[in-house]
């Protein structure tokens, strides 16, 4: 070879040389960007699978909740709030920006006449990146503001929980909290089972477009959301609606405080109704953050049946004779002699609530007259402390009732076992009839339910039944325990009838019908007797009894009794039950 | 010069040429390096232009997924308002407000007359239908 020839591919073989290793250091560099970098220190990989793979949360929709016939009580609707770009706006339009404002600023306020131009104008002024104008906005309002594509605003979608029959059953409901982050049930059944109601949300993890649209035929992985199971209560809409009504006109009329009704299955212990006044509508629960209820100690968002324990007055004669009655120590013609007081050698004189002396009267006659002689009397003189407190126990005072297993008041009322220090046999002869004991209304109910079923008491419920995805849960009847024999109960319902056909329940009697109801007339220590909580409590038809009714009425100013201020409405609520449901008249003699 | 006697480095030359052509000619059809090349630039623009356009139908088949979301979003959307709807009409508040509004008025239960008919009997059903047969 020649020399020039070598010195050519010598030449040669030195730039081959030096692009293999301008190769090399390039290779060298791509390893160290994709290779280490990418997996540790910067964690590049990462970096750029952040950009553009989102993770996005679908959110489950929360179940539904139905009356017993089927009809929607609580249900979902998707609505959107409306967001502008005030920054956004200011970059995009740099020369004609006070015009443009005006004419955007025109737009949006012809279609949401709720939001003032001056607001607008001050929230384009703010300097913000995004701000949002309005909330829950109509569909039509909506339809018109995708339709404009108005700049730099943007509408995103939010569901909302509505109560399409307003203020119905909103003490037994609750509602749920609505913020941007989380969606809570608070109260009521929406509270109780709002794990059970708001399902499980699902995820969508995908890569995104430059819009942010997920990329669903690229890779991705998907959880669908589980959706929250629905739930069917006990409650009748129509007899709730009648109870409601009724009940808030009976408390304006009398210039009461409040009020609160329950109706239960007299065999089952379901709840047909139960209403409470004031009540609140869910669907802006906001505006009722300052509202009371219960004589003004809870908020008016509390289910005044669970919640509010009273002394229940005259009405736990029935319990005081059911104990003497169970234990065989009377019978309802077991006389006394009711010279219109009884002293006690440990306890301060009981006097009967209208001072009248009754002379020498039957079991039943004390009921009639709603004495409280008689009922001291049975209380201190034939039972004693250790034979009576344990039917209280029994009757359920003093404990939760167990509904829907939620929080409630106990009530509460002392004995010589839970208040050795500060009981004394004045509290007996008292609780006899229904002072110095706090029980709830429900709590009283629940005793004549457990009256009217033949002194079997049942568990009370509100949840009928539950459709979780498809598998189906039914509650059925539990009975809690026997309180009285039947025996017992069949012969204190004769006693409660008379009490209702001659006694002072008779504003209750339902012609047609025959009716075991009791009256009560409670009065509170330090407060003026003219304050008082006027209730009727009993069961119709008394033969085949069918439904538990207790009205209360609080500090009613017209009239102070439970036979005038709580009857004429226990007498229209037990008129509509019979109606409503078909139930054939059973007093056939009077 | 013999064969044996040929120099071992220099191979006959009609062999290298086949050899060499060997190289250059790997398919049963002749193909010089520059049809070679070319060849091989089309087939990749081919395979680049069939994944292009499987890319394409899937991204147009992700938008129609997508348009297909929003529309069942729309409609679920549409469908939760006529459900809420139909609920408020079924209430009754709004059906006890309609008959206001139409001039009724609620029944009063206490307005029902109870009759007693003594020693009522009812009438079997089987003696009805045979009574009422068409």
């Amino acid at each position: 070879m020649s020399q020039e020839l070598r010195r050519a591919r010598n030449r040669q073989m030195l730039i081959f040389l030096l692009v293999c290793f301008g190769m090399l250091i390039l290779l060298g560099r791509l390893y160290y960007w994709q290779v280490v970098e990418a997996h540790s220190g910067h964690n590049l990989a990462q970096l750029a699978l952040d950009e553009h793979i989102q993770n996005i949360v679908l959110n489950a929709p929360r179940g539904l909740i139905y009356d017993a016939q089927g009809r929607i009580l609580a249900t979902n609707v998707v609505r959107d709030d409306v967001y502008i770009e005030p920054i956004q706006f200011s970059v995009d339009h740099p020369d004609d920006y006070q015009a443009s404002l005006a004419e955007l600023i025109h737009s949006l306020h012809h279609v949401l006449p709720q939001v003032s131009e001056d607001r607008l104008y001050k929230d384009f002024n703010s300097g913000l990146q995004t701000m949002r104008i309005a909330t829950r906005i109509d569909p039509t309002q909506s339809q018109q503001l995708q339709a404009m594509h108005l700049p730099d605003i943007f509408l995103v979608s939010r569901t909302w929980r509505v109560y399409p029959q307003g203020t119905l059953a909103a003490q037994l409901l609750g509602y749920v909290t609505q913020s941007d982050t989380d969606n809570q049930g608070v109260y009521g059944i929406e509270g109780q089972y709002n794990a059970l109601l708001s399902g499980r949300p699902g995820s969508l993890t995908a890569e995104t477009d430059l819009n942010g649209n997920p990329l669903v035929v690229g890779p991705s992985t998907e959880q669908n959301p589980v959706s929250g199971a629905d739930l069917t209560l006990t409650i009748n809409s129509d007899i709730q609606f009648f109870v409601e009504q009724g009940l808030a006109q009976a408390v304006k009329q009398l210039g009461a405080q409040s009020g609160t009704v329950v109706v239960l299955n007299a065999r089952t212990g379901a709840v047909v109704a139960m209403a409470g006044y004031p009540t609140f509508d869910p669907n802006s629960y906001w505006q009722y953050a300052n509202q009371k209820g219960c004589l003004g100690s809870e908020d008016v968002y509390f289910n005044p049946a669970l919640y509010c324990a009273y002394e229940p007055g005259s009405t736990m004669k029935a319990v005081t004779m059911a104990a003497a009655l169970d234990q065989q120590l009377i019978t309802p013609e077991t006389t006394l002699v009711d010279p219109g007081y009884i002293t006690f050698p440990d306890a301060p004189t009981v006097y009967n609530w209208d001072d009248l002396a009754y002379g020498t009267e039957t079991m039943t006659q004390v009921l009639e007259h709603s004495a409280n002689v008689g009922a001291a009397y049975v209380a201190h003189n034939i039972l004693g402390a250790s034979r009576y407190y344990p039917y209280l126990a029994r009757f359920g005072f003093g404990q939760p009732t167990g509904l829907h297993d939620g929080p409630e008041a106990p009530g509460y009322y002392r004995t010589p076992t839970n208040s050795p220090q500060v009981w004394t046999p004045s509290d007996l002869t008292r609780q006899a009839f229904g002072q110095s004991i706090e029980a709830t209304p429900l709590q009283v109910a629940l005793a004549y339910e457990a009256i009217a079923n033949g002194g079997v008491m049942m568990r009370p419920y509100l949840l009928a039944s539950i459709d979780n995805n498809g598998r189906d849960a039914t509650t059925q009847p539990q009975v809690v325990r026997r309180v009285i024999s039947a025996r017992a109960a069949q012969l204190l319902t004769g006693m409660l009838e008379e009490a209702a056909t001659i006694g002072l329940a008779q504003t209750a009697k339902v012609p047609g019908y025959t009716v075991a109801a009791k009256t009560g007339t409670a009065t509170t220590q330090g407060i003026s007797d003219s304050e008082t909580e006027a209730s009727v409590a009993g069961f119709i038809p008394a033969q085949n009894p069918q439904f538990v009714i207790l009205v209360k009425i609080d500090r009613p100013q017209a009239t102070i009794y439970g036979g005038t201020a709580a009857a004429p409405l226990w007498k229209a609520i037990a008129q509509q039950l019979m109606e409503y449901y078909q139930v054939p008249p059973d007093d056939l003699k009077r | 010069m013999t064969k044996d006697q040929r120099p071992k480095s220099v191979a006959p030359g009609p062999i290298q040429a086949a050899k060499r052509r060997r190289q250059l000619y790997p398919f049963l059809f002749h193909m010089g390096p520059v049809a070679l090349s070319v060849c091989s630039v089309l087939l990749i623009g081919l395979m680049a232009l069939l994944y292009l356009s499987q890319l394409n139908q899937a991204i147009s088949a992700n938008n129609t997924l997508l348009a297909l979301h929003a529309q069942e979003s729309a409609l679920q959307r549409q469908n939760q308002d006529l459900v809420n709807t139909i609920a408020k009409e079924q209430s009754p508040a709004y059906i006890a407000a309609q008959a206001k509004h139409m001039g009724l008025v609620p029944a009063d239960p206490s307005t029902v007359q109870v009759v007693i008919v003594p020693h009522l009997r009812p009438i079997p059903s089987d003696d009805l239908k045979q009574r009422f047969k068409p």
